[in-house]
């Protein structure tokens, strides 16, 4: 129980700044509801010009189905041919769609004209673009088939569609809970990344080494206050999300508590490293802050995982941020219990470990030489 | 006699001032070469980290795990299916009913017989009490990385269930498990009588139930589906569809990822370098109490700050010509725009993220909240609230309002305007403006925080 004392020592370190407190339990819930709110990667209000060439009713009922989606904000109308480079190059929208005059014969079943129809998007922002493409098709097919409807055809063939878990689509139900994640990693790795360097810094590291605690011990001492930190801003996040998000959990909290135990071993053993292997502050930091947007890019959180090529895939299995994600989506809205939940806990758990034993290895080797 | 005097005095005061400041950025410089670690670090990290993700961040859906149950197993059903696996977007693991089929018989071993054990579960009255047979061909669609999921599947299916007769409950229970384990992202059921009813017109209703707990993924499938389901109405009637949109992609045909990550990540490095770097080595001095030298000093206010920033001028510049000659030679990224400008901008940008620094190593007592507050003060919100991944005009009011206050989001403007589309100045004049602005005023803040701060000491 030696390391108690080291326990308290790194405590009272953290909080005697005033400006600490602040950071650490006020920057997380201002980070929780700002980005709950701004991370979801669903495009609303995409910045729309319209070249209308045609000028037939069919293309008028368009763009009055556009002006009418929240996905779409028109920003102008235009009846002139325009530069489409130029439009994007200043940025005044994203996309446009050209009106044609209808030069194809229209097949003869259907007796109704619809205007030839061009989407140019501006592809520098890839990931809106893309999602621009799909809401176009949605929305031309949807309006093929009013257009059907209103000739007396019916489309016999209708796909039924339920959205399980989030029925909404809400992306602050997926957002929200997985940003605790964010507030359990960003803070912890920092502080812990950075606990030994600041000590060698500070010549404070021999006094460390020569009291009789063992590298476990001073592992302990030096991770523990921070897995308290981390806990509590978990709490503070879930609350949050409670209060705030009004989203309540399907699950069993008391599962999430587990995972994040699991969790903050892993990453707290990964900053524990970090700072063994660093030699100043500023080297703590740029590794602690490659890791950790790293992680956070692997994690499925903004980008889907199945897209990680092969020679990748290893990256995201070796993130502990993943997991963590996968279990707080799984409680969170899917109402898992352990039953799914215990092999991706063993993983964390497992990577852990691989760490810790690293870097007690590290610490034999280069501290305590 | 005197003027001349005058005049060399002052150009003698002249000399020495630039001999002052050179004596501070050396110095700075010394600290930055003995530890050549952190040089690398800063260097070799931006690449590395560009490598991985322009090869690994790609935002399009790929493979969606999509589990077909044909209930109906007519020819118009599988047309169905083999539309979804034609694409690109899904991948496709099938149960389908019944096991006559000649094709089937090559799978007969791997077909797995499930045993009912609940009855009349969410399965709809015509499949009610039919006799059906669970069949994991899990066909290969794209890439042969597929078939040890299936076999995997496979085993929990058959570890899971006894020999015996099945019913179409069975398929929703394993769909369901599927679902929750997350091995599928959604599941169709195509009715039986699908094709009958198709034919003779008849309204037919095919379910789709997706996970919504990725509300992003779940809105793209769902436009993907309706975009399948579209096409397939008309072709399975030979029609034409009577109205396609044709979609042009500009500036990035192929949709890549990297010309989308580049420009994000130099805008969060180079705040990251510029005011991480800059507020952490004042704030070092500050904790050694070696910033007290630096005061009693006759060097003036401005250029000790004159000295303490260039240094990091100079690396940030050099670690963004690094990064974009590295994206230049590796991933095909290339300079639309007139490198002049962009090196302008940059530095403009630049001199926005090293006053932000300063201001910050003004007001924070230690390395830790220097740290902190430069993370979370100005990466996190450059990262998040730019426009790099999450599109501004899809913020709510309060939140975009807030954006406009990110220098990020302008240089990221201007960084997209002139590496992706080729703009000129003409185009973003009204951002570069804004930044001068913002530069010009955080300066003069830092500058005044700082004067007084050293009034303070002394």
């Amino acid at each position: 129980m030696r390391f108690l004392f080291l326990f308290r020592k790194e405590w009272r370190e953290i909080f005697r700044q005033k400006e600490m407190v602040v950071l650490l339990f006020i920057a997380p819930i201002l980070q929780t509801i700002i980005l709950g709110y701004v991370v979801r990667p669903d495009v609303t209000n995409l910045p729309v010009g319209i070249i209308n060439l045609s000028r037939s009713i069919e293309s008028q009922r368009l763009i009055n189905r556009l002006a009418s989606s929240p996905l779409f904000k028109i920003r102008f109308i235009s009846l002139r041919p325009l530069e489409a480079e130029e439009i994007f190059k200043e940025g005044k929208s994203k996309a446009l769609i050209v009106f044609q005059d209808r030069k194809k014969k229209v097949e003869e079943n259907f007796f109704l004209n619809f205007p030839e129809v061009q989407v140019l998007l501006d592809g520098s922002d890839a990931n809106s673009a893309m999602i621009a493409a799909g809401y176009f098709y949605g929305l031309f097919g949807q309006y093929v088939a009013t257009e059907l409807y209103r000739e007396g055809m019916v489309i016999p063939f209708r796909p039924r569609t339920v959205i399980r878990f989030n029925p909404a689509i809400n992306s602050l139900h997926t957002m929200g809970p997985a940003i605790v994640a964010l507030l359990l990693t960003i803070i912890t790795l920092l502080l812990t990344g950075i606990g030994l360097v600041r000590e060698k810094e500070q010549q404070t590291l021999d006094t460390l080494l020569i009291s009789k605690l063992t590298p476990f011990e001073i592992f302990l001492g030096k991770t523990l206050p921070m897995a308290a930190i981390g806990l509590i801003e978990m709490t503070l996040g879930i609350i949050v999300v409670r209060v705030i998000f009004g989203i309540e959990p399907r699950g069993n909290l008391a599962y999430l508590y587990l995972a994040a135990a699991a969790f903050l071993f892993s990453i707290l053993s990964i900053g524990f490293l970090i700072s063994l292997l660093s030699q100043s502050q500023q080297q703590a930091l740029f590794f602690c802050w490659f890791t950790m947007l790293l992680f956070l890019m692997l994690s499925g959180l903004l980008t889907p995982l199945e897209n990680i090529p092969p020679a990748f895939r290893w990256l995201t299995a070796i993130n502990p941020l993943r997991y963590l994600i996968a279990i707080i989506r799984e409680i969170f809205l899917k109402g898992h219990g352990l039953t799914y939940l215990w092999s991706d806990i063993l993983i964390m758990t497992c990577l852990g470990f691989g760490a810790f034993i690293f870097s007690l290895s590290v610490f034999r080797r280069s501290v305590l030489k | 006699m005197k003027q001349s005097g005058n005049n060399q005095n002052k150009g003698k005061e002249k000399i020495a001032r630039m001999a002052r400041l050179k004596a501070v950025i050396k110095k700075e410089f010394l600290h930055m070469w003995r530890d050549p670690r952190s040089l690398v670090i800063i260097f070799v990290l931006p690449l590395v980290m560009i490598f991985i993700f322009g090869h690994v961040l790609s935002f399009d859906l790929k493979k969606t795990e999509t589990l077909i149950i044909d209930l109906d197993r007519s020819l118009l059903s599988r047309e169905l299916a083999s539309r979804l696996a034609a694409s690109p977007v899904y991948s496709i693991y099938s149960l389908s009913q019944g096991a006559s089929h000649q094709k089937d018989k090559i799978n007969q071993d791997s077909s797995i017989k499930l045993k009912d054990e609940k009855n009349g579960k969410e399965n709809g009255n015509e499949a009610e009490g039919k006799k059906a047979e669970v069949k994991i061909n899990g066909k290969k669609i794209i890439e042969g990385n597929q078939a040890e999921s299936n076999i995997s599947s496979q085993d929990k299916v058959s570890s899971k269930t006894k020999k015996g007769l099945t019913e179409t409950a069975d398929y929703f229970e394993v769909a369901e498990k599927w679902l929750h384990q997350g091995k599928i992202k959604q599941y169709l059921v195509i009715p039986p009588g699908f094709s009958r009813k198709l034919n003779s017109n008849q309204s037919v209703q095919v379910v789709v139930v997706i996970d919504g707990s990725d509300a992003n993924v779940a809105n793209r499938i769902y436009q993907y589906n309706e975009r399948i389901f579209y096409n397939f109405f008309f072709r399975a009637q030979h029609l034409q569809p009577p109205f396609e949109p044709e979609i042009k992609m500009f500036f990035n045909p192929e949709i890549a990822s990297t010309p989308f990550i580049i420009p994000g990540l130099v805008a969060a490095l180079m705040l990251m370098i510029s005011a991480m770097l800059t507020s952490l080595s004042l704030t070092r001095e500050k904790e050694t109490g070696s910033i007290d030298l630096l005061f009693i000093s006759p060097l003036r206010s401005g250029e000790i700050i004159l000295g303490k920033t260039f240094p990091y001028l100079i690396i940030a510049l050099l670690v963004s010509l690094s990064i974009f000659l590295f994206a230049h030679f590796f991933f095909n990224f290339h300079l639309r725009g007139s490198p002049l400008l962009l090196f302008l901008s940059i530095l403009i940008y630049l001199a926005v993220g090293l006053s932000l620094g300063l201001l910050i190593s003004t007001v924070s007592s230690s390395q830790k909240v220097a740290m902190l507050v430069t993370l979370l003060g100005t990466i996190l919100p450059s990262l998040f609230l730019s426009g790099f991944i999450f599109p501004l005009e899809s913020l709510s009011p309060i939140l975009h309002s807030l954006s406009y206050f990110i220098p990020a989001t302008y240089f990221l403007r201007i960084l997209r305007g002139i590496a992706l589309k080729g703009a000129s100045l003409h185009h973003f004049l009204f951002d570069a403006l804004i930044l001068i602005l913002m530069s010009i005023f955080l300066l003069a803040l830092a500058t005044r925080k700082f004067q007084s701060l050293r009034r303070a000491k002394s």
